[in-house]
């Protein structure tokens, strides 16, 4: 019961929700943008992070994606597509942790055009 | 609504568990405190219980605490629930400021089992409390700016928390006869005082937290701690009864005021668990929205 309120209150809010901890959130490309290459994928918080797993998803499933942030809490995190994208929809995931000890999460989303 | 985490399962989990690490971090802190401040008015049996009561609870949190390690590395992980036992997640979790409170926690937990120990066993377990009451202000938003008021404010409003949940479970049993009544009448003096303690520290981690009132509408923390308050308010429209009419009523021997007495005390129990659980939920997945 518990379960299912928390679960429907999710869904209900969770489209508004990026970034809770860490205000940042420039990131690259920018949430939302159309574009037509991807050099680089990266991001921005005002406290150091401490990003653990990212992936990019496409239509047809996970992209790869180089890190060149470690795991190391930073400011800036970036990633490089092992190759050039395709293309179509994308959808980049990250989980970590704020320097507080809480688990943060947050994706943006981008279309690369002809 | 601003300021909520998305919510999976592990989230769920994560919820259940702090709020089991909760309860039993003031059931532990309380039947220590109980048996301090009710040594020479208490049976024998009752001090018994309460001390019974805080070395199961203690046991229950160091449990509690190991569990949630590995629901905190699963989280950040992104792997699931495999995350929880990688040594680098895990790792990563001790490097937090949960590693720091879980030593606090841990610490003070094990300090409460002291109270096995005869005669100057309680004053490791009265250490102890203290360093259980300390671990909540090593984590998550105590650690924001002012720092040494909030956890000053931390530390007050979790001993009188749990001064009031610890003695529940004792005073329930000794609501069973007119004899209790005396007992039950200076809990009632003391609480008086502790309940006011509970609740300026609590109004001023709020405003600290939220920063004005209009936060408290739309975002998640503000109904959530709305929510907790409502809540509260009802455990403390019981224990108001309880003082005022119950008490009084045991007292003089009245038919029946032990029954209703022990039912308006298990209402507390209840009602102490919802609060916890809105707790939990409000330190898990929302965002103060001063942090906002």
């Amino acid at each position: 019961m518990i379960k299912q309120t928390l679960l429907g209150l999710a869904v209900v809010v969770a489209p508004t929700l990026a970034f809770a901890h860490s205000k940042s959130e420039a990131t690259t490309p920018a949430d939302g943008a159309t574009v037509t290459e991807v050099p680089e994928l990266a991001m921005r918080f005002d406290d150091p992070m401490r990003i653990i797993s990212v992936t990019l998803t496409s239509p047809d499933g996970d992209v790869e994606i180089e890190r060149e942030t470690g795991m190391d809490p930073a400011t800036e995190f970036r990633a490089l597509p092992s190759e050039e994208l395709p293309p179509g929809s994308y959808r980049f995931d990250w989980r970590g942790m704020a320097s507080d000890g809480h688990p943060m999460q947050g994706s943006f989303s981008f279309t690369v055009a002809e | 609504m601003t300021g909520l985490a998305p919510i999976d399962g592990l989230v769920v989990l994560a919820i259940l568990a702090k709020a089991i690490g909760y309860s039993a971090a003031l059931l532990a802190m309380g039947g220590v405190i109980f048996a301090f401040v009710f040594a020479k008015r208490a049976e024998a049996s009752v001090l018994r219980l309460a001390k019974r009561l805080a070395v199961g609870a203690a046991l229950v949190g160091l449990a509690v605490l190991a569990i949630r390690f590995g629901i905190r590395a699963a989280r950040i992980s992104g792997m699931g629930i495999e995350g929880a036992s990688d040594p680098m997640m895990l790792g990563f979790v001790w490097e937090s400021p949960l590693g720091t409170a879980a030593i606090w926690r841990g610490l003070g937990e094990v300090a409460i089992l002291a109270l096995l120990i005869p005669r100057f066993g309680r004053w490791i377990a009265l250490a102890g409390s203290l360093a259980v009451a300390i671990s909540f202000a090593q984590v998550g938003h105590a650690l924001g700016e002012p720092r040494a008021v909030l956890a000053v404010l931390f530390v007050l409003h979790l001993l009188a928390a749990a001064f009031w949940v610890g003695a529940l479970v004792p005073l329930r049993r000794v609501a069973r006869a007119p004899t209790g009544a005396d007992l039950l009448h200076h809990f009632g003096k003391v609480a008086a005082f502790s309940v006011a303690v509970l609740i300026v520290a609590g109004t001023l981690l709020a405003w600290l937290l939220s920063g004005s009132v209009i936060a408290m509408f739309g975002t998640g923390y503000g109904w959530a701690l709305l929510l907790k308050v409502a809540i509260v308010a009802v455990l403390l429209g019981f224990a108001a009864f309880n003082k005022v009419r119950l008490v009084p009523a045991l007292r003089a021997g009245n038919p029946g005021a032990a029954h209703a007495l022990r039912r308006s005390i298990s209402m507390e129990m209840l009602a102490v668990v919802l609060i916890l659980l809105a707790t939990a939920t409000l330190t898990s997945v929302t965002t103060p929205p001063i942090n906002l």
